[in-house]
């Protein structure tokens, strides 16, 4: 054998004679004819990261890192910007819109998250136990709103939701007159009608990620579960939730970061978050801000907040998440 | 060698590219780029005819035209004006949020040489050009440098449909309370009395500012715009007005559900299909009626002042103005493109094409009995007596009194409320 490997690792490995005889490839990456990769030169694998990595620098990092720097400067976006210390901050942490903005985003979460992943999941326990003729057709149309674009979803629902738009002409035509109002320019039913719409575009998602969750679910554990007597809802409570945990922390995260991103159908519907500031959230907030306004200082230090609120609520899930498969593997 | 080969093709066909290149940079060809917030199709056709004449009357001069929606032309300005590539020419919205912060931050140039050249202060009274003023550090509105020239303008009043008038017996009024009786002798008559919708927000700020400038004082108004040393918005002309304009919903002057009515679609649509007999809002939509066959059928006056005396005071002024980028290599001839546009010669055309001028019209350019002299006059009214109001939005950011207007109609503040919240806005937004 031409150097030694264990199964504990590579620390120990020697790379012998015959290595020179390898391919170029194989020796810049370190790859041994055992098709493992060695730790010997590890700077060799940064080469091939290299041109993804300039571009993502280029178009990723320098960005954010110009923003997070932008956020220490009074800028109004084409001035020259002056250094100011903390006091974007300070402001923003003092500004009444800011957590009126940030409580919204979190009120969507409702809507964006916890509906999706329930709807999902009732439409999981319909769709994916029984064979169901035409099951690709309820798969594809149940999924077509979150493929939408955001804008084109706006505009469907502003026509929707218009005074004498269908929504309320069908409550008329049904009796139901005295539930019809301006839904989007109404301080109550605006926030409700924006979430609808955004449960409305998320619960495709999350219907999708669990169908395909629960296809990989062993079949012997409902064949066991029905030998002792379980029955439908058992068998969804005891076999395909557990099975699909993972899944549904998938769905929490992507659902929650685009609840707290949410800006185009708000944008759409009503109008940078009116009527008044009901659904004024926080990206709203950063683009009025940002360019409404010529504050772009104090708009980067809302994206830089926005930006840390999501990275902690992506970290706590991901840990969650770490456990729960470390809990699997058990 | 290949290589060679290959290194002579190449070298070979960059020579004919620069070849091809070089000659025609040295004919000195001028694109003059303009960029302004005329989309609508009238407009852009409005835009060739006069980009042709300037063409014309400058041989070897391309004028390239670009029209933007107003929101977006706001957006993009800034960034453009700072960068190589931007417009030689383009239309600066008034007010601190726009001109002043490009004045500041010296992307625009100050045309007061130009307009000396040209004569541009004849062209409209010198109240107007101070709202296309700045002081040259950008802080301080209404005085200083010129920085624009408007060839439109705009004022805000009251269409209506002439035959819903003649048949409730209403004339047009001439005094605030009289406008107020015939709002109740609509709503008796079981018709909505203004068309109104209130979901984009702006809206909003044209009925507020129609029951607000009629009993306001200009001087005060004028002082607050410009930010002049104790300028406020807590006056009891504004919290009047304020009670006034939830008197107007709670009354049913405006339709059902205005709260979900945009512009451009719903709002327009019911006045166009008379589901109102009257709508408060500015000259610029006369262009999008006339294009109705029956838009002579529709008639214009703006709010009268409380006494029948007293001429009306209305919002209003000269449109938005061309400006120079203080980066344009070609400012000269930006500014003889800019003094075309507002001649008194282009003004006759765009008065054809359904435009208010900014300069004087004639009154031999005008047909009796047609909603563009309906408008004129209306324009004529309140400029002669020089009695032109101002945008709220010049001076409090349009999204927070946007947002403070649709609180104060659904009753989720008080007028109390919405006058403090928009001097507090007033005062953070101070540059």
């Amino acid at each position: 054998m031409a150097g030694q490997l264990d199964e504990r690792g590579l620390e120990n490995f020697q790379p012998s004679s015959t290595h020179r005889s390898q391919s170029l490839l194989a020796r810049l990456t370190g790859e041994t004819y055992l098709g493992r990769k060695a730790h010997a030169r590890p700077y060799q694998a940064y080469l091939f990261i290299l041109p993804g990595l300039l571009l993502y620098a280029l178009f990723v990092l320098i960005p954010i890192l110009n923003t997070l720097r932008y956020s220490f400067y009074d800028w109004t976006g084409f001035s020259e910007p002056v250094y100011n210390g903390l006091d974007n901050y300070t402001t923003l942490f003092n500004d009444k819109d800011f957590w009126v903005a940030i409580g919204h985003n979190f009120f969507f979460v409702i809507f964006s998250t916890i509906l999706p992943i329930l709807l999902g999941l009732f439409l999981t326990s319909l769709l994916s136990r029984r064979k169901l003729r035409g099951m690709v057709i309820f798969r594809t149309g149940l999924f077509i709103p979150y493929v939408m674009s955001p804008v084109v979803v706006g505009i469907i629902w502003r026509w929707m939701f218009a005074p004498a738009g269908p929504i309320n002409q069908m409550l008329t035509t049904i009796g139901l007159e005295a539930l019809a109002r301006p839904w989007l320019g109404d301080f109550t039913a605006a926030p409700l009608a924006v979430g609808g719409v955004i449960t409305w575009v998320q619960y495709g998602l999350c219907m999708v990620l669990f169908i395909s969750g629960a296809q990989s679910i062993n079949e012997e554990l409902y064949d066991t579960a029905i030998v002792f007597g379980a029955n439908g809802w058992q068998q969804f409570r005891y076999v395909t939730l557990p099975g699909l945990r993972q899944h549904i922390l998938v769905a929490f995260v992507i659902t929650f970061i685009s609840a707290m991103r949410l800006f185009d159908l708000i944008f759409v519907l009503t109008n940078l978050g009116g009527p008044g500031k009901q659904t004024l959230v926080t990206s709203i907030f950063l683009y009025t801000e940002t360019f409404r306004k010529n504050n772009a200082g104090y708009g980067s230090a809302i994206a830089v907040v926005l930006t840390a609120i999501i990275l902690v609520v992506s970290a706590i899930v991901t840990r969650l998440q770490a456990r729960t498969e470390a809990e699997e593997q058990l | 060698m290949f290589n060679t080969k290959r290194y002579l093709v190449v070298f070979v066909l960059a020579a004919f590219v620069i070849l091809a290149i070089v000659p025609a940079a040295a004919q000195e060809e001028i694109t003059l780029v303009v960029w302004d917030t005329f989309v609508r199709p009238a407009e852009v056709a409005m835009m060739d005819q006069l980009s042709a004449q300037f063409e014309e009357a400058n041989p070897g001069v391309t004028v390239q035209h670009e029209g933007y929606n107003f929101d977006d032309l706001m957006l993009v300005l800034p960034q453009s004006l700072s960068e190589e590539g931007g417009p030689d020419v383009a239309q600066i919205n008034q007010g601190a949020t726009s001109m002043g912060a490009l004045v500041q931050a010296g992307l625009i140039l100050p045309l007061d040489d130009y307009a000396a050249e040209y004569g541009w202060r004849d062209l409209y009274a010198d109240s107007l050009h101070a709202r296309n003023s700045f002081s040259a550090d950008g802080l301080t509105y209404g005085e200083g440098n010129l920085y624009g020239i408007s060839n439109t303008a705009e004022v805000v009043g009251v269409y209506y449909w002439k035959q819903a008038f003649a048949d409730l017996g209403i004339e047009v009024p001439t005094t605030f309370a009289e406008f107020e009786g015939i709002l109740q002798t609509i709503k008796d008559a079981g018709q909505t009395p203004i068309v109104f919708g209130s979901l984009d927000g702006w809206p909003a700020i044209h009925e507020y500012s129609a029951i607000e400038h009629p009993f306001s004082d200009p001087q005060n108004i004028d002082d607050f715009i410009f930010r002049r040393e104790g300028a406020t918005f807590v006056n009891d002309a504004n919290l009047q007005a304020a009670q006034k304009l939830v008197e107007w919903v709670d009354a049913g002057y405006f339709p059902d559900g205005f709260e979900g009515m945009d512009y451009d679609n719903a709002t327009l649509a019911a006045f166009r299909n008379r589901e109102g007999v009257m709508w408060i809002t500015g000259s610029w939509i006369a262009a999008s009626l006339l294009e109705d066959a029956n838009a002579d059928e529709i008639g214009f006056f703006v709010i009268p002042s409380p006494d029948a005396e007293t001429p009306p005071y209305a919002v209003g002024g000269v449109g938005i103005p061309y400006g120079i980028s203080a980066n344009s290599p070609n400012a000269d001839l930006a500014a003889e493109f800019i003094n075309m546009v507002s001649s008194p010669e282009v003004a006759a055309q765009l008065l054809e094409l359904g435009f208010l001028p900014a300069v004087a019209v004639g009154e031999d350019q005008l047909t009796e009995g047609t909603l563009t002299t309906d408008i004129v006059n209306a324009w004529n009214l309140i400029s002669s007596n020089n009695r032109v109001g101002h945008y709220l939005d010049w001076a409090v950011p349009l999204d927070d009194i946007n947002a403070a207007l649709q609180e104060l109609m659904a009753k989720q503040i008080t007028p109390e409320d919405f006058v403090t919240q928009v001097e507090d806005a007033y005062v953070a937004a101070a540059p």
